[in-house]
């Protein structure tokens, strides 16, 4: 649409960063729903998590981060968004790293380094 | 059941795809952007929002059942290779065009998935294998 080639205004910046932030705390916030020990099985274990924050929390982030991500798609080209967007695979992974001590191996640095590289050339040049 | 795999794969594709072009629509047809209940309602008041909640929806229902049987790593790529049908609808739907930067940077993304993908097979390789001592 209006886009032209490397015009990232602030207002989809921040949109771009919200959604960052929204989709990996609410990943985050899902894993730690799911993963509480103790929290048994079945519909005991779903009564559980939905009287803890942590699945509400998840969810929330993920409604917000819904109407962020239309408002960001509304801004720029469509093409150009989703490979934005695909950020969101290396942030998820490298919280999952610091706050689960989740292993990178060798490959996985290198699948990390790629997607990195590939937002970094679609922001610079559109 | 390896048919039963690529049909998995492609409906997990075609309802990722799904999502993104309808939220491409319900975010041009609510222009302008605003941080205001008028712009949210303006987003759940035409068509192409539902499109996308079907899209999730969907995606979900099947990366579930795909999980249950599917090896993670090519469940894992298969999960984020929309980019590839998005951007290419994309030029038929939306008139965009694709740019060197667009197409090189595609390129490292796709490259950068199919790594992540082969990592988690390797992760999970032992669990395929069935032991062969029982019984």
């Amino acid at each position: 649409m209006m886009s032209v080639a490397g015009s990232i205004s602030p207002l989809v910046a921040g949109l771009w960063l919200l959604n960052i932030v929204l989709d990996t705390g609410g990943q985050l916030a899902f894993k730690a729903a799911a993963g509480d020990e103790g929290a048994g099985d079945g519909l005991a274990r779903w009564k559980h998590m939905a009287s803890r924050p942590w699945l509400w929390l998840g969810v929330a982030s993920y409604v917000i981060e819904f109407l962020v991500w239309i408002a960001f798609l509304s801004l720029i080209p469509l093409s150009e968004g989703v490979l934005l967007g695909s950020i969101n695979i290396v942030a998820i992974m490298v919280a999952g790293r610091f706050l689960f001590g989740e292993k990178l191996t060798r490959l996985r640095v290198a699948g990390i380094l790629l997607v990195t590289l590939g937002v970094v050339i679609v922001g610079v040049g559109g | 059941m390896k048919r039963f795999y690529l049909i998995g794969f492609l409906l997990l594709m075609g309802f990722d795809t799904l999502a993104q072009i309808s939220f491409k629509y319900a975010g041009t047809q609510a222009l302008p952007v605003a941080a205001s209940l008028e712009w949210v309602l303006r987003v759940f008041s035409q068509p192409w929002v539902y499109g996308a909640v079907i899209g999730y929806v969907g995606a979900f229902f099947t990366w579930m059942a795909l999980l249950k049987h599917a090896p993670i790593g090519p469940a894992f790529a298969a999960s984020h290779l929309e980019v590839v049908s998005v951007m290419l609808l994309s030029i038929w739907l939306f008139d965009e065009q694709l740019n060197t930067a667009r197409v090189l940077g595609a390129i490292a993304i796709i490259a950068g998935i199919v790594c992540l993908g082969m990592a988690e097979s390797r992760e999970h390789v032992p669990e395929a294998e069935p032991a062969p001592a029982e019984a």
